[in-house]
């Protein structure tokens, strides 16, 4: 069920807030496009109209939609499986699918590497030499298996919130079962379909850990590799705004999709909860599924990490403690102003939905797109030029963490609120509550399943996050990854892999108190 | 619940502040591993305290020439010539007095704006059940000869020690030379690789035979049992080029006589023991004692090529690469 709502007028202190955020990630841009505007034409000239860019911008097409295409294949049945089927075990499978969102990909590409090939830990644990991925496979092999979580989140959301008398309705007409999935339940997913693959499409888009390591030229592999060589801001500037405009394609055609959407319940009284569905003779298939892609996907990565431990000596003591204690006084605040900021954005894009809201919304995926590097650089150039006391704080690492990942926040609290009727508010707004306490007392229960998937998404991405807290933190400031980053570039796996499992178990635990949270 | 936000951002505010402020601020482009060893002894030996500030070389250099005047860096550890040259054009650096730079046995630059601290020496790797050393050159030159190993070949255009090599070719054959010996190799189809450890796990895997690194990379790599080994080409030979690490202070500092002892300290024997001990790396003054897998400290500089590391230009060389496809 599909229906628009007619424009209204949105209150000015919510445009004013979606405004302001929609302004500070954009700064960054603003940064870019001055480094950028110091470029010599001649100079400029080489740089743009380079043969190698035409094949750069094809294998990045041919990446991003290949994983936008594959994660759906492991997320939409993986979702469903544990909210609408009677598998057993759901939350813990819940869990486990949601944790490969934590391995970082220049770890996890690595690992595969290094676990495949003749005297690789595959062949020592099965005789037998695997194939090494690389190149355009290998890089779509290694992305869908770490990025599918993001979907797989979002479409979890959308499917516990669905509306149940929908489905039934078209089933108590005779509509078969599969069908009535494709005409009702699948459109009602669309926004989290949508925000879904614009995430991982984004990610795709920026990656550089995993496609260097398997020697696939995307566009942002050569903007890095530029970028890290080159020394030079403004060269480096024009690569990124190249790729922000690839960006600005992506969000074109979700915005393009989206239009005019409105998916929540119209049927008086509480939701209620949804009948599960049998898998009947299917179980054994839904379980071996399940199984490898858990293998996959965290075992994998899992077992290489701690196979380094016993082929690597290790000798050095190591400062676990530290870097767990400063991974998360930066990564926990940054997911909760992230989501904090997003809560205004995502409100004015689904219940005023316009030019401006969207325009404000699509904002927050440039910031997401820009690369970190750019970034970080803007940053410094604007706090030591307005606020000189803040450069080098926790505070300004937070608030980088919170703008570049605000795009992950949006998109489960926005699917939520596509699912919240606007009638509530409006109920509550005519028995006499302000705006925002309508929003808070009547919307923000029903939400709160989004809302805690956006703390955490933005948690696990601030956990692996690496040129954002090498450029902005305090000095002296070290986190697990960067741990694990300085230890595996040197080749000193062992002393690399503690900090690893620590990424992994932190981020399990999180991930598992909040689906426990998420039960009620 | 504003309040309370207010409240965590002022307290984590405050936390930043107090963090911010120390006595020796480094940046540093080598990695976190193979400095915090020597900065954690040199804090218990003086009592001074160090923060480090880790990144690459290039981010770090762009986040120096953004934060300009108001940088509140004091020494710059790089981890390539190329680099430091850099910081030392941009006119970061300040110049070190001679007391400092007559420790180093070689390697000080004209500038005399860094002290070398650690050596390390380009060499060909290769799989030691594959290829035999007989059938390796002499010279990096008679490289794209062995058309045997046609797609069997790693190396790393994007690497820093790559570049500084292809500099260094630049700088003792000429620009035409260099770029066909670039063309002629690219004709063997070589495999990029942007890190050295994962181009040592390809050839442990069978994806190549050959690979252009550093030294210390493959006996990392040896010390765990992988079956590689490292060919020196010829003394003299620009395929055995030395890389020179260093460090430098800014013009920033407000802390010149801590960050001239931290030098100073980074050059005695008990910290320069520290390179060959754990990380396979050559220091720069004498007396120290070299593990077995590294050669005798006068053999392996002889080995290099004798240039001005200042004059190795790195700008040239990124067009060059670029100009011929490879970045």
């Amino acid at each position: 069920m599909v229906y628009r709502i007619a424009n209204r007028k949105a209150p000015a202190a919510l445009v004013a807030t979606a405004l302001g955020v929609g302004s500070l990630v954009l700064a960054p841009l603003a940064y870019l496009l001055l480094r950028a505007l110091q470029a010599e034409p001649a100079q400029l000239g080489s740089i743009l109209f380079r043969a190698q860019n035409l094949e750069l911008f094809l294998n990045t097409l041919w990446l991003v939609a290949g994983v936008v295409v594959f994660t759906t294949l492991l997320a939409l049945p993986l979702a469903w499986l544990t909210t609408r089927s009677n598998l057993r075990g759901k939350r813990l499978f819940t869990l486990l699918f949601a944790l490969p969102v934590v391995v970082p990909g220049y770890v996890g590409a690595y690992a595969l590497l290094a676990s495949t090939g003749p005297g690789g830990l595959l062949e020592a644990l099965t005789q037998v030499a695997w194939p090494r991925p690389s190149g355009y496979w290998g890089s779509l092999f290694a992305l869908t298996l770490f990025t599918y979580p993001y979907l797989f989140l979002n479409l979890r959301t959308a499917f516990l919130g669905l509306d149940p008398s929908l489905e039934e309705s078209a089933r108590s007409l005779g509509v078969g079962g599969l069908e009535a999935f494709g005409k009702v339940v699948l459109p009602q997913l669309r926004p989290a379909l949508y925000a879904g693959w614009l995430l991982v499409g984004l990610h795709a888009l920026g990656d550089f850990g995993v496609v260097s390591l398997m020697r696939y030229p995307t566009f942002s592999y050569a903007v890095y590799l530029q970028y890290s060589a080159s020394f030079d801001r403004i060269y480096a500037a024009w690569l990124a705004l190249m790729l922000l405009s690839f960006t600005v394609g992506l969000l074109y055609l979700e915005s393009r999709f989206l239009r005019g959407l409105s998916l929540s319940r119209v049927a008086r009284g509480a939701s209620r909860k949804q009948a599960l569905i049998p898998l009947g003779a299917w179980r054994p298939w839904a379980y071996l599924f399940a199984a490898v892609v858990v293998m996959l996907s965290l075992v994998g990565p899992v077992l290489s990490i701690l196979f380094w431990t016993r082929q690597f000596p290790f000798d050095s003591s190591f400062a676990l403690l530290e870097g767990l204690y400063n991974s998360a006084r930066a990564s926990l605040p940054a997911a909760l102003l992230a989501t904090l900021l997003a809560l205004p954005v995502a409100y004015l894009g689904v219940r005023y939905p316009g030019p401006f809201s969207r325009m404000v919304e699509r904002t927050a995926y440039l910031g997401f797109a820009t690369p970190p590097l750019a970034f970080a650089l803007a940053l410094i150039f604007f706090s030591l030029r307005g606020v000189p006391a803040l450069y080098q704080t926790l505070a300004l690492l937070v608030l980088a963490y919170a703008l570049h990942f605000l795009a992950e926040a949006i998109g489960p609290v926005r699917a939520a609120l596509y699912q919240t009727p606007p009638k509530l508010e409006e109920a509550a707004r005519s028995l006499g509550s302000g705006a925002l306490e309508a929003f808070l007392r009547a919307s923000f229960p029903l939400i709160r399943r989004g809302v805690l998937a956006s703390v955490a998404l933005v948690f696990l991405s601030c956990l692996k996050e690496l040129p954002l807290t090498f450029l902005l933190s305090p000095v002296g400031y070290n986190t697990l990854a960067t741990r694990v980053w300085g230890y595996t570039s040197e080749a000193m796996f062992a002393e690399a892999a503690p900090f690893a499992l620590l990424i992994v178990l932190l981020s399990g635990l999180f991930m598992g108190m909040l689906l426990a949270q998420d039960k009620s | 619940m504003k309040r309370v936000w207010l409240g965590i951002m002022l307290v984590l505010f405050g936390l930043g502040l107090a963090y911010a402020q120390s006595s020796l601020t480094i940046y540093s482009g080598r990695s976190q591993a193979l400095v915090e060893p020597l900065v954690k002894a040199f804090q218990n030996e003086s009592g001074i305290k160090v923060q480090v500030r880790y990144g690459r070389d290039a981010e770090l250099l762009a986040a120096l020439q953004e934060e300009g005047k108001r940088s509140p860096a004091d020494l710059f550890w790089g981890n390539t010539s190329g680099a430091l040259g850099q910081a030392a054009e941009y006119g970061l650096l300040l110049k070190l007095g001679s007391s400092l730079l007559s420790k180093p046995v070689g390697f000080v630059p004209a500038s005399g704006t860094w002290t070398p601290l650690s050596v390390r020496f380009r060499v060909l790797a290769y799989r030691l059940d594959k290829v035999k050393t007989a059938d390796l050159p002499d010279s990096v030159l008679d490289l794209p000869k062995l058309s045997q190993f046609k797609g069997r070949i790693g190396w790393t255009p994007s690497y820093s020690s790559f570049q500084d090599f292809i500099s260094a070719m630049r700088l003792m054959y000429g620009e035409a030379k260099t770029k066909e010996w670039l063309l002629a190799m690219k004709a063997l189809e070589p495999k990029a690789y942007t890190s050295n450890p994962s181009m040592i796990e390809a050839i442990r895997a069978g994806e190549i035979d050959v690979a252009l690194t550093n030294h210390y990379y493959v006996l990392r790599f040896v010390k765990v049992g992988y079956p590689v080994g490292s060919h020196y080409f010829a003394s003299g030979d620009v395929g055995s080029l030395a890389l020179v690490t260093g460090a430098g202070i800014l013009k920033t500092s407000k802390h010149i006589t801590e960050a001239t002892r931290f030098l100073l300290w980074l050059l005695s024997p008990k910290a320069q023991q520290f390179f060959p001990g754990e990380v396979f790396e050559y220091p720069v003054i004498k007396g120290a004692v070299l593990p077995p897998t590294l050669k005798p400290l006068e053999e392996a500089l002889a080995r290099s090529p004798k240039l001005d590391f200042e004059k190795l230009d790195l700008e040239g060389t990124l067009k060059l690469l670029r100009e011929v496809g490879l970045l």
